[in-house]
């Protein structure tokens, strides 16, 4: 495999999506090639970035209790998972 | 189940009382598999209205659909991708009808928006020097919301909401290749948006550092 290659590969790699064949042939390009390397570091980094930046916001509360009440069972359970996750 | 009450036979049932024992067993599994997702939805409504009262209609709406043809479910799947791909197609029906440039990007609505709602959360990662750990949130989301919707949309549901492809693939009705090439291409061009901001601060973002 060459750099070309791999580098394609390096975005479903970060996200496991990758075939078994595809994988090992990534993998020991990855094992030769320092730059490639790199690359998938920075890859790497980056999903996390996404992951850790975006602030993930808690539904408001009146929305949780309109939509238990669609359901009409309201049980405490669930509320309380949701608002206190 | 509720046994009967003696004492209560002359008055008038309640709606609740008079539900039926499969109706109560569908209220108790809709709850388990759906509503667990409820801040999940609630974030991805708002991504895509920038608007948080219109997020909440879209959820409830979402809600509401999901709840009625929750019987279409099918079980053993991923109720949370089930659930999104509603969202998405109540969002496509609702507020896109009228959108005449769904990809133009209002840097001045997103900063506003961020502001209005923004988290008190605080970020512990400040202290490293890295320049991806320098990124702002604001500017996260920004260079997220400067990419085109097809890529920006694939991005989100990979590395926010966690789908696998497949699932992506099924709730943007696309094959699983396209999907991947979505990623791979939105993903460079995402790069280079936060790398700008890296450059901003003075951070060299060569990979030989």
């Amino acid at each position: 495999m060459n750099c070309k290659k791999a580098g394609v590969l390096i975005s479903a790699s970060v996200d496991g999506e990758l075939s078994l064949n595809e994988e090992q042939e990534f993998l020991l390009h990855l094992s030769e090639c320092e730059e490639c390397r790199l690359e998938f570091e920075d890859a790497k980094k980056t999903k996390m970035i996404i992951k850790e930046k975006i602030i993930q916001f808690k539904a408001p509360q009146a929305l949780i209790m309109s939509i238990m009440q669609l359901t009409s069972l309201g049980t405490k359970e669930h509320e309380d998972t949701l608002l206190y996750e | 189940m509720d046994k009967p009450d003696p004492t209560r036979h002359t008055k008038t049932r309640t709606k609740k009382e008079s539900l039926s024992r499969e109706e109560h067993q569908k209220q108790l599994e809709f709850q388990r598999e759906a509503i667990v997702h409820l801040n999940a939805l609630y974030n991805y409504a708002l991504h895509l209205t920038m608007n948080p009262s219109d997020a909440e209609d879209l959820v409830q709406e979402t809600y509401l659909k999901a709840y009625r043809f929750f019987n279409s479910f099918e079980r053993g799947t991923n109720c949370k991708a089930w659930l999104f791909k509603i969202l998405k197609n109540n969002y496509i029906n609702r507020f896109r009808k009228n959108s005449k440039e769904p990809g133009k990007v209002d840097y001045d609505l997103i900063k506003d928006f961020y502001h209005s709602i923004k988290d008190t959360r605080s970020d512990t990662s400040e202290t490293e020097s890295d320049y991806f750990h320098s990124l702002l949130h604001e500017e996260v989301y920004q260079a997220l919301h400067s990419l085109p919707e097809e890529f920006r949309e694939v991005i989100q549901l990979c590395d926010i909401e966690g789908f696998t492809y497949e699932e992506i693939a099924n709730m943007v009705e696309s094959p699983i290749g396209t999907v991947r090439s979505r990623l791979y291409r939105g993903r460079k061009l995402l790069r280079a948006q936060l790398e700008g901001y890296a450059k901003k601060y003075g951070f060299n973002t060569n990979n030989s550092q």
